[in-house]
Protein backbone atom coordinates (compact mmCIF):
# COMPACT_ATOMS: atom_id res chain seq x y z
CA UNK A 1 0.00 0.00 0.00
CA UNK A 2 1.11 3.55 -1.04
CA UNK A 3 1.81 6.30 1.27
CA UNK A 4 -0.95 8.56 -0.97
CA UNK A 5 -3.27 5.41 -0.14
CA UNK A 6 -2.51 5.94 3.43
CA UNK A 7 -3.84 9.13 3.47
CA UNK A 8 -6.59 8.46 1.77
CA UNK A 9 -7.63 5.87 4.02
CA UNK A 10 -6.91 8.12 6.75
CA UNK A 11 -9.23 11.13 5.47
CA UNK A 12 -11.63 8.71 4.75
CA UNK A 13 -10.92 6.69 8.23
CA UNK A 14 -11.71 10.05 9.83
CA UNK A 15 -13.84 12.25 7.66
CA UNK A 16 -16.52 10.00 6.30
CA UNK A 17 -19.73 9.33 7.57
CA UNK A 18 -20.09 6.42 10.22
CA UNK A 19 -23.89 5.34 10.02
CA UNK A 20 -24.63 3.86 13.39
CA UNK A 21 -27.88 1.26 13.29
CA UNK A 22 -30.94 3.14 14.50
CA UNK A 23 -32.11 2.18 17.60
CA UNK A 24 -35.18 0.95 16.63
CA UNK A 25 -33.72 -1.66 14.19
CA UNK A 26 -31.87 -3.40 16.97
CA UNK A 27 -34.83 -4.09 19.27
CA UNK A 28 -37.21 -5.09 15.82
CA UNK A 29 -34.31 -7.47 14.85
CA UNK A 30 -34.61 -8.99 18.43
CA UNK A 31 -38.38 -8.99 17.73
CA UNK A 32 -38.80 -10.76 15.06
CA UNK A 33 -35.80 -13.35 15.79
CA UNK A 34 -37.97 -13.84 19.29
CA UNK A 35 -40.80 -14.32 17.05
CA UNK A 36 -38.94 -16.60 14.73
CA UNK A 37 -37.80 -18.74 17.25
CA UNK A 38 -40.95 -19.11 19.04
CA UNK A 39 -42.69 -20.30 16.02
CA UNK A 40 -40.03 -22.88 15.17
CA UNK A 41 -40.02 -24.20 18.96
CA UNK A 42 -42.67 -26.77 19.17
CA UNK A 43 -45.99 -25.33 21.51
CA UNK A 44 -46.39 -27.02 24.88
CA UNK A 45 -49.94 -27.90 24.07
CA UNK A 46 -49.02 -29.10 20.79
CA UNK A 47 -49.96 -32.53 20.39
CA UNK A 48 -47.12 -34.15 19.12
CA UNK A 49 -45.46 -32.96 22.46
CA UNK A 50 -47.23 -36.73 23.69
CA UNK A 51 -45.02 -39.11 21.77
CA UNK A 52 -41.76 -36.76 21.80
CA UNK A 53 -39.16 -36.61 24.77
CA UNK A 54 -40.28 -33.63 26.88
CA UNK A 55 -38.76 -30.10 26.13
CA UNK A 56 -36.69 -27.86 27.79
CA UNK A 57 -39.41 -26.13 29.92
CA UNK A 58 -39.89 -22.61 28.71
CA UNK A 59 -39.84 -21.72 32.38
CA UNK A 60 -35.65 -23.06 33.06
CA UNK A 61 -34.30 -20.55 30.88
CA UNK A 62 -32.79 -18.93 33.71
CA UNK A 63 -32.56 -15.84 31.75
CA UNK A 64 -33.64 -13.39 34.60
CA UNK A 65 -36.95 -12.14 35.16
CA UNK A 66 -36.73 -9.80 31.92
CA UNK A 67 -36.06 -12.11 29.74
CA UNK A 68 -38.53 -14.30 31.03
CA UNK A 69 -41.49 -12.28 30.83
CA UNK A 70 -40.29 -11.10 26.77
CA UNK A 71 -39.96 -14.94 26.10
CA UNK A 72 -43.91 -15.30 27.82
CA UNK A 73 -44.97 -12.28 26.01
CA UNK A 74 -43.76 -14.12 22.77
CA UNK A 75 -45.26 -17.25 23.47
CA UNK A 76 -48.50 -15.19 23.99
CA UNK A 77 -47.83 -13.92 20.59
CA UNK A 78 -47.06 -17.37 18.96
CA UNK A 79 -49.95 -18.61 20.93
CA UNK A 80 -52.28 -15.83 19.67
CA UNK A 81 -50.99 -14.98 16.03
CA UNK A 82 -51.89 -18.48 14.46
CA UNK A 83 -55.08 -18.06 16.37
CA UNK A 84 -55.79 -14.89 14.68
CA UNK A 85 -55.11 -15.93 11.48
CA UNK A 86 -57.06 -19.23 11.44
CA UNK A 87 -60.07 -16.45 11.93
CA UNK A 88 -60.95 -15.06 8.47
CA UNK A 89 -61.00 -11.40 8.55
CA UNK A 90 -63.19 -11.87 5.09
CA UNK A 91 -60.07 -11.52 3.05
CA UNK A 92 -60.30 -14.67 0.80
CA UNK A 93 -57.36 -17.33 1.04
CA UNK A 94 -55.72 -16.39 -2.09
CA UNK A 95 -55.17 -12.45 -1.35
CA UNK A 96 -53.19 -14.01 1.71
CA UNK A 97 -51.35 -16.57 -0.73
CA UNK A 98 -50.85 -13.34 -3.17
CA UNK A 99 -49.63 -11.65 0.31
CA UNK A 100 -46.74 -13.85 0.99
CA UNK A 101 -45.85 -14.18 -2.73
CA UNK A 102 -45.15 -10.47 -3.37
CA UNK A 103 -43.38 -10.41 0.81
CA UNK A 104 -41.23 -13.12 -0.56
CA UNK A 105 -40.24 -11.54 -4.04
CA UNK A 106 -39.74 -8.03 -2.06
CA UNK A 107 -37.58 -9.61 0.77
CA UNK A 108 -35.68 -11.48 -2.12
CA UNK A 109 -36.21 -14.73 0.33
CA UNK A 110 -38.22 -17.37 -2.23
CA UNK A 111 -36.29 -20.44 -0.99
CA UNK A 112 -34.89 -21.22 2.03
CA UNK A 113 -33.35 -24.21 0.61
CA UNK A 114 -32.18 -23.27 -2.73
CA UNK A 115 -31.40 -26.10 -5.34
CA UNK A 116 -33.13 -27.48 -8.78
CA UNK A 117 -32.88 -30.98 -7.23
CA UNK A 118 -35.95 -32.31 -6.26
CA UNK A 119 -33.97 -34.42 -3.70
CA UNK A 120 -32.55 -31.98 -2.44
CA UNK A 121 -35.67 -30.24 -1.96
CA UNK A 122 -38.19 -32.94 -0.83
CA UNK A 123 -35.81 -34.08 1.87
CA UNK A 124 -35.70 -30.56 3.01
CA UNK A 125 -38.93 -30.52 4.04
CA UNK A 126 -38.72 -33.53 6.65
CA UNK A 127 -38.88 -32.19 9.95
CA UNK A 128 -40.85 -29.10 9.21
CA UNK A 129 -43.57 -30.54 8.25
CA UNK A 130 -46.23 -33.47 8.91
CA UNK A 131 -46.44 -34.37 5.36
CA UNK A 132 -44.15 -35.10 2.63
CA UNK A 133 -44.95 -32.37 -0.49
CA UNK A 134 -44.92 -34.04 -3.63
CA UNK A 135 -41.63 -31.84 -5.38
CA UNK A 136 -41.57 -32.48 -9.17
CA UNK A 137 -38.91 -31.28 -11.40
CA UNK A 138 -40.17 -29.30 -14.44
CA UNK A 139 -36.74 -28.02 -15.56
CA UNK A 140 -37.46 -29.90 -18.73
CA UNK A 141 -40.42 -28.28 -19.78
CA UNK A 142 -38.98 -24.62 -18.78
CA UNK A 143 -39.75 -24.08 -15.38
CA UNK A 144 -36.37 -24.89 -13.40
CA UNK A 145 -37.24 -25.55 -9.52
CA UNK A 146 -35.62 -22.54 -7.22
CA UNK A 147 -36.00 -23.89 -4.21
CA UNK A 148 -38.20 -24.47 -1.41
CA UNK A 149 -39.85 -22.66 1.79
CA UNK A 150 -42.13 -22.80 4.60
CA UNK A 151 -45.25 -20.68 4.69
CA UNK A 152 -47.32 -20.08 7.67
CA UNK A 153 -50.57 -19.55 6.31
CA UNK A 154 -53.77 -19.23 8.26
CA UNK A 155 -52.32 -21.64 11.30
CA UNK A 156 -51.01 -24.35 8.75
CA UNK A 157 -47.84 -24.66 7.82
CA UNK A 158 -47.48 -25.07 4.33
CA UNK A 159 -45.13 -26.17 2.11
CA UNK A 160 -44.02 -23.85 -0.79
CA UNK A 161 -42.08 -24.15 -3.93
CA UNK A 162 -40.73 -21.82 -6.51
CA UNK A 163 -40.27 -22.22 -9.70
CA UNK A 164 -39.41 -19.51 -12.40
CA UNK A 165 -39.93 -18.98 -16.02
CA UNK A 166 -38.35 -15.90 -18.42
CA UNK A 167 -37.79 -14.41 -14.99
CA UNK A 168 -41.13 -14.58 -13.38
CA UNK A 169 -41.47 -16.61 -10.29
CA UNK A 170 -44.55 -19.19 -9.93
CA UNK A 171 -45.29 -20.00 -6.15
CA UNK A 172 -46.90 -23.36 -5.44
CA UNK A 173 -48.52 -23.89 -2.03
CA UNK A 174 -48.93 -27.10 -0.97
CA UNK A 175 -50.65 -28.82 1.79
CA UNK A 176 -53.04 -31.95 2.68
CA UNK A 177 -56.74 -31.78 1.54
CA UNK A 178 -59.17 -35.07 1.36
CA UNK A 179 -60.91 -32.91 -1.02
CA UNK A 180 -61.18 -33.16 -4.99
CA UNK A 181 -61.50 -29.57 -6.18
CA UNK A 182 -61.35 -28.85 -10.15
CA UNK A 183 -58.53 -26.11 -11.22
CA UNK A 184 -60.02 -22.60 -10.79
CA UNK A 185 -57.93 -20.00 -12.13
CA UNK A 186 -58.43 -16.37 -10.50
CA UNK A 187 -56.84 -13.15 -11.06
CA UNK A 188 -56.03 -11.21 -7.74
CA UNK A 189 -53.90 -7.91 -7.99
CA UNK A 190 -53.30 -8.64 -11.40
CA UNK A 191 -51.67 -11.84 -9.80
CA UNK A 192 -52.96 -15.08 -11.53
CA UNK A 193 -54.16 -17.94 -8.83
CA UNK A 194 -54.68 -21.27 -10.02
CA UNK A 195 -56.43 -23.13 -7.37
CA UNK A 196 -57.00 -27.27 -7.21
CA UNK A 197 -57.10 -30.48 -5.24
CA UNK A 198 -56.61 -34.19 -5.67
CA UNK A 199 -57.86 -35.59 -2.65
CA UNK A 200 -54.59 -35.94 -1.27
CA UNK A 201 -53.05 -32.04 -1.23
CA UNK A 202 -54.76 -28.97 -2.08
CA UNK A 203 -52.59 -26.65 -4.58
CA UNK A 204 -52.56 -22.90 -4.96
CA UNK A 205 -50.21 -21.52 -7.78
CA UNK A 206 -49.45 -17.46 -7.81
CA UNK A 207 -47.48 -16.03 -10.31
CA UNK A 208 -47.45 -13.22 -12.46
CA UNK A 209 -47.07 -14.63 -15.27
CA UNK A 210 -49.48 -14.61 -17.94
CA UNK A 211 -52.56 -17.04 -17.91
CA UNK A 212 -51.20 -19.08 -21.02
CA UNK A 213 -47.75 -19.76 -18.88
CA UNK A 214 -49.69 -20.44 -15.44
CA UNK A 215 -51.78 -22.79 -17.43
CA UNK A 216 -49.06 -24.75 -18.63
CA UNK A 217 -47.48 -24.84 -15.35
CA UNK A 218 -50.31 -26.55 -13.63
CA UNK A 219 -51.58 -29.00 -16.63
CA UNK A 220 -47.83 -30.08 -16.48
CA UNK A 221 -47.59 -30.47 -12.88
CA UNK A 222 -51.46 -32.28 -12.79
CA UNK A 223 -49.49 -35.27 -15.16
CA UNK A 224 -46.67 -35.17 -13.61
CA UNK A 225 -48.46 -35.50 -10.11
CA UNK A 226 -50.85 -38.29 -11.69
CA UNK A 227 -47.87 -40.32 -12.87
CA UNK A 228 -46.36 -40.87 -9.78
CA UNK B 1 -26.28 -22.39 23.06
CA UNK B 2 -29.08 -22.14 21.02
CA UNK B 3 -29.56 -21.10 17.64
CA UNK B 4 -31.20 -17.28 19.34
CA UNK B 5 -28.50 -17.07 22.11
CA UNK B 6 -25.70 -17.95 19.26
CA UNK B 7 -27.35 -14.83 17.12
CA UNK B 8 -27.60 -12.37 20.00
CA UNK B 9 -23.60 -13.21 21.17
CA UNK B 10 -22.22 -13.54 18.16
CA UNK B 11 -24.16 -11.36 15.29
CA UNK B 12 -26.06 -8.56 16.81
CA UNK B 13 -22.65 -6.92 18.35
CA UNK B 14 -22.31 -5.96 14.28
CA UNK B 15 -25.46 -4.84 13.45
CA UNK B 16 -23.73 -0.98 13.50
CA UNK B 17 -21.59 -2.49 10.76
CA UNK B 18 -24.15 -4.07 8.93
CA UNK B 19 -26.67 -1.21 8.64
CA UNK B 20 -22.90 1.24 7.75
CA UNK B 21 -22.76 -1.37 4.84
CA UNK B 22 -26.26 -1.55 3.78
CA UNK B 23 -27.06 2.53 3.93
CA UNK B 24 -23.71 3.11 1.90
CA UNK B 25 -24.82 0.70 -0.77
CA UNK B 26 -28.73 1.67 -1.12
CA UNK B 27 -27.92 5.33 -0.23
CA UNK B 28 -30.65 5.24 1.64
CA UNK B 29 -31.95 5.21 5.32
CA UNK B 30 -35.25 3.34 4.97
CA UNK B 31 -34.06 1.14 2.81
CA UNK B 32 -30.92 0.15 4.48
CA UNK B 33 -32.89 -0.53 7.74
CA UNK B 34 -35.07 -3.33 5.59
CA UNK B 35 -32.39 -4.39 3.72
CA UNK B 36 -30.53 -5.53 7.70
CA UNK B 37 -33.90 -6.54 8.97
CA UNK B 38 -34.18 -8.96 6.22
CA UNK B 39 -30.29 -10.32 6.11
CA UNK B 40 -30.67 -10.33 10.24
CA UNK B 41 -33.31 -13.00 9.71
CA UNK B 42 -31.35 -14.99 7.10
CA UNK B 43 -28.44 -14.82 9.03
CA UNK B 44 -30.79 -16.40 12.16
CA UNK B 45 -32.19 -19.26 9.99
CA UNK B 46 -28.36 -19.93 8.91
CA UNK B 47 -27.02 -19.48 12.12
CA UNK B 48 -25.64 -22.96 12.05
CA UNK B 49 -23.75 -22.35 9.07
CA UNK B 50 -21.74 -19.97 11.40
CA UNK B 51 -19.24 -22.39 12.07
CA UNK B 52 -15.90 -21.08 13.88
CA UNK B 53 -15.91 -18.60 10.70
CA UNK B 54 -15.83 -14.41 11.50
CA UNK B 55 -19.49 -13.57 12.34
CA UNK B 56 -18.46 -9.88 11.15
CA UNK B 57 -17.33 -11.00 7.58
CA UNK B 58 -20.35 -13.80 7.51
CA UNK B 59 -22.98 -10.95 8.39
CA UNK B 60 -21.37 -8.41 5.80
CA UNK B 61 -21.97 -11.18 3.10
CA UNK B 62 -25.06 -11.40 3.70
CA UNK B 63 -26.17 -7.79 3.97
CA UNK B 64 -24.30 -7.35 1.03
CA UNK B 65 -26.21 -10.05 -0.97
CA UNK B 66 -29.42 -8.57 0.66
CA UNK B 67 -28.41 -4.98 -1.19
CA UNK B 68 -27.37 -6.15 -4.45
CA UNK B 69 -30.71 -8.12 -4.66
CA UNK B 70 -32.76 -4.94 -4.00
CA UNK B 71 -30.40 -2.98 -6.38
CA UNK B 72 -30.91 -5.34 -9.19
CA UNK B 73 -34.42 -4.88 -8.92
CA UNK B 74 -33.95 -0.92 -8.52
CA UNK B 75 -32.08 0.32 -11.71
CA UNK B 76 -33.95 0.02 -14.77
CA UNK B 77 -30.42 -0.12 -16.33
CA UNK B 78 -27.43 -1.49 -15.63
CA UNK B 79 -24.87 0.55 -13.73
CA UNK B 80 -21.84 1.33 -16.04
CA UNK B 81 -20.59 4.11 -15.29
CA UNK B 82 -17.67 3.74 -12.28
CA UNK B 83 -18.18 7.31 -11.23
CA UNK B 84 -21.69 8.97 -10.89
CA UNK B 85 -21.08 12.92 -11.34
CA UNK B 86 -24.43 13.96 -11.38
CA UNK B 87 -25.08 11.46 -8.34
CA UNK B 88 -21.55 13.40 -7.27
CA UNK B 89 -23.16 16.96 -8.05
CA UNK B 90 -26.32 16.33 -6.22
CA UNK B 91 -24.72 15.07 -3.42
CA UNK B 92 -22.45 17.59 -3.04
CA UNK B 93 -25.28 20.61 -3.22
CA UNK B 94 -27.60 18.74 -0.72
CA UNK B 95 -25.86 19.65 2.09
CA UNK B 96 -26.00 23.00 3.04
CA UNK B 97 -23.16 24.90 4.91
CA UNK B 98 -24.13 26.67 8.00
CA UNK B 99 -22.85 30.04 7.72
CA UNK B 100 -21.65 30.42 11.98
CA UNK B 101 -19.07 27.95 12.04
CA UNK B 102 -15.53 28.96 12.88
CA UNK B 103 -13.53 28.77 9.87
CA UNK B 104 -12.11 25.03 10.90
CA UNK B 105 -15.17 23.31 11.39
CA UNK B 106 -16.82 24.64 8.35
CA UNK B 107 -13.42 22.88 6.80
CA UNK B 108 -14.25 19.94 8.16
CA UNK B 109 -17.65 19.85 7.23
CA UNK B 110 -16.87 20.64 3.72
CA UNK B 111 -14.48 17.40 3.93
CA UNK B 112 -17.02 15.31 5.37
CA UNK B 113 -19.85 16.03 2.06
CA UNK B 114 -16.77 16.07 -0.20
CA UNK B 115 -15.57 12.99 0.75
CA UNK B 116 -19.56 10.91 1.25
CA UNK B 117 -20.45 13.04 -1.93
CA UNK B 118 -17.89 11.22 -3.69
CA UNK B 119 -17.84 7.22 -2.35
CA UNK B 120 -21.93 7.86 -2.91
CA UNK B 121 -20.89 8.28 -6.29
CA UNK B 122 -18.95 5.40 -7.22
CA UNK B 123 -20.65 2.35 -8.72
CA UNK B 124 -22.04 -0.29 -6.14
CA UNK B 125 -19.26 -2.69 -6.59
CA UNK B 126 -16.58 0.01 -6.10
CA UNK B 127 -18.48 1.33 -3.09
CA UNK B 128 -18.66 -2.12 -1.62
CA UNK B 129 -14.96 -2.18 -1.70
CA UNK B 130 -13.92 0.53 -0.01
CA UNK B 131 -16.58 0.17 2.96
CA UNK B 132 -15.14 -2.83 3.63
CA UNK B 133 -11.68 -1.81 3.17
CA UNK B 134 -11.77 1.70 5.04
CA UNK B 135 -14.48 1.41 7.16
CA UNK B 136 -14.70 -2.51 8.46
CA UNK B 137 -11.21 -2.49 7.93
CA UNK B 138 -11.25 -6.00 6.67
CA UNK B 139 -8.43 -7.79 4.64
CA UNK B 140 -8.17 -8.46 0.89
CA UNK B 141 -9.27 -12.45 1.46
CA UNK B 142 -12.42 -11.50 3.71
CA UNK B 143 -13.71 -8.83 1.07
CA UNK B 144 -12.97 -11.51 -1.90
CA UNK B 145 -14.59 -13.63 0.47
CA UNK B 146 -18.07 -11.29 1.03
CA UNK B 147 -18.00 -10.01 -2.54
CA UNK B 148 -17.56 -13.71 -4.20
CA UNK B 149 -14.72 -12.05 -6.24
CA UNK B 150 -11.06 -13.31 -6.97
CA UNK B 151 -8.49 -11.45 -4.82
CA UNK B 152 -7.22 -9.63 -7.74
CA UNK B 153 -10.45 -7.99 -8.91
CA UNK B 154 -10.47 -6.63 -5.04
CA UNK B 155 -7.27 -5.60 -5.33
CA UNK B 156 -8.41 -3.62 -8.77
CA UNK B 157 -11.55 -1.99 -7.82
CA UNK B 158 -9.80 -0.81 -4.78
CA UNK B 159 -7.24 0.98 -6.59
CA UNK B 160 -9.89 2.31 -8.99
CA UNK B 161 -11.87 3.67 -6.67
CA UNK B 162 -9.47 5.26 -4.52
CA UNK B 163 -7.92 6.54 -7.63
CA UNK B 164 -11.07 7.92 -8.57
CA UNK B 165 -11.58 9.42 -4.99
CA UNK B 166 -8.16 11.09 -4.97
CA UNK B 167 -8.93 12.79 -8.30
CA UNK B 168 -12.05 14.10 -6.77
CA UNK B 169 -10.50 15.37 -3.51
CA UNK B 170 -7.47 16.90 -5.87
CA UNK B 171 -9.91 18.65 -7.94
CA UNK B 172 -11.44 20.84 -4.62
CA UNK B 173 -8.26 21.32 -3.49
CA UNK B 174 -9.13 19.70 0.11
CA UNK B 175 -7.23 16.28 -0.43
CA UNK B 176 -3.76 15.94 -0.30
Amino acid sequence: MSTEDDDLSALIRQHATHHAAPDGLRASIRTQVALEDARRTPLPAAPRAADAPPRRSWFSFGWGTASTSFALGMLCMALLVPLAQRVNFGEPLDADLVADHVRALQSGSIAEVMSSDRHTVKPWFQGRLDYAPPVIDLASDGFPLVGGRIEHVRGEVVATLAYTRNRHVVDLFVWPSSEHKPTVRQVRRGFNVVHWADGSMQYWAVSDMDREEIESFTRLWQQRTAAQ
Amino acid sequence: MSGRQTFEALVLPHLDAAYNLARWLLRDPSAAEDAVQEASLRAFRYIDSLRGDDARAWLLGIVRNTCFTVLERRRSAPEVVEFDESEFEAALGATGHGGSDPAALLEQRKLRTLLDAAIRALSPALREVIVLREFEDLDYAQIAQIAAVPVGTVMSRLSRAREKLRSVLSQSNLGH
